[in-house]
């Protein structure tokens, strides 16, 4: 087994500053790009603060098949990116974000699907399911002891007495 | 009997679902959240072909009102289209006093690209540059797409992939055409 590297002097509560102070960095670029290099389009470049892709990547690609919008390089999916990448300048919440893509393509676009309306099943199903599978379970155990004690209660008196002196006469008491 | 009954139940459940499954139209078919909706406004350049007579943008908000609109999404890369361009130019010229058939050219990477598509199929009817926006406003998921307003502007239907002859019609007969 290889040993794991310890003490690299780096705790996660630093790194988590550096990953954040990297983050507001790449924001404070961010809005300092679009009048440097892109003057033509006037708007921010697709691809730009992990920000972006954190919300891309619940949004499907609606002309692909199986990949988010932060993974296709598909013409719209780089717009979309624009677009998240625009509305985050402006100060609106991933929620908000994803509203504005839901408008338009209802929630088939989002990769989680709401907890609420008619979505509410695909949530529920794997409990639901459960709580079936477990209501069987039980029954089924209920009906295995109900036969074992009928095949008890079958038997008469007078046979049980015959065949436990049965019993004790094959195997002698010593 | 008894024994057989829920075997019997359960096997003809699972058929019918597969049955179900397997007869639906198209699963992968996204019904559009705009119908029953007002159609996503714009304001787009006329391509150069038609800015003589259309000028050298359309609002739509102007257009609405006068004749039941039928806003078809294009691209010269796309092969449906050229299956579609010429039914839809020929069925504008027929119908251009009940229907405005709108092409939008979106996702062009060339210019000349689309011009030389309307050239070669002779599409009479204006079409308009997209902005590169106006195929997410309408939740597109692919060209072409065709959006059936009314004249108030409303979206009555989106029709996914090229259109034939008698589809057009049947979106005639629903705006009462």
């Amino acid at each position: 087994m290889k040993p794991r590297l310890r003490g690299s002097g780096f705790g996660f509560r630093e790194r988590l500053f550096a990953a954040r102070l990297l983050g507001l960095l790449l924001l404070a670029i961010s809005y300092q790009l679009p009048a440097i290099s892109f003057a033509q389009n006037a708007s921010p470049p697709p691809d730009l603060s992990s920000r972006v892709f954190d919300i891309a990547r619940e949004l499907r690609c609606p002309v692909c098949q199986g990949e988010s919008a932060a993974e296709s390089n598909a013409d719209i999916s780089v717009e979309m990116r624009r677009i998240i990448a625009e509305q985050l300048a402006q100060g609106k919440s991933p929620a908000q974000i994803k509203a504005y893509f839901v408008q338009r393509y209802g929630n088939w676009i989002l990769y989680d699907p709401p907890r609420s309306g008619a979505t509410l099943w695909v949530w529920l199903s794997p409990l639901i399911g459960l709580g079936v599978l477990a209501l069987l379970l039980w029954r089924y155990q209920g009906l295995v002891k109900k036969r074992a004690r009928a095949s008890v209660d079958g038997v008469s008196e007078a046979e049980i007495a015959r065949l436990e002196a049965e019993l004790n006469q094959q195997n002698p008491k010593p | 009997m008894q024994r057989f009954l829920w075997p019997l139940v359960i096997v003809l459940a699972v058929g019918g679902l597969f049955l179900w499954g397997l007869r639906r139209p198209d699963p992968t078919a996204l019904p559009s959240v705009l119908v029953g909706k007002p159609a996503p406004a714009f304001t787009l350049r006329v391509l150069p072909p038609y800015q003589a007579q259309w000028g050298q943008e359309i609002t739509l908000a102007k257009l609405i009102g006068k004749q039941p609109i039928l806003i078809n999404f294009w691209a010269s890369w796309c092969i449906p289209c050229r299956q579609e361009g010429p039914t839809l130019s020929a069925f504008w010229q027929q119908n251009r006093d009940k229907v405005l058939v709108l092409g939008i050219n979106t996702q062009e990477k060339n210019l000349s690209d689309a011009l030389n598509f309307i050239q070669q199929y002779n599409l009479g009817f204006p079409s308009v540059e997209d902005n590169g926006r106006m195929y997410i406003n309408y939740g597109t998921y692919g060209v072409p797409e065709t959006f059936l307003l009314d004249t108030s502007g409303k979206v009555l239907l989106r029709h996914v992939g090229p259109v034939s002859p008698a589809d057009l019609e049947a979106m005639l007969k629903q705006v009462g055409g």
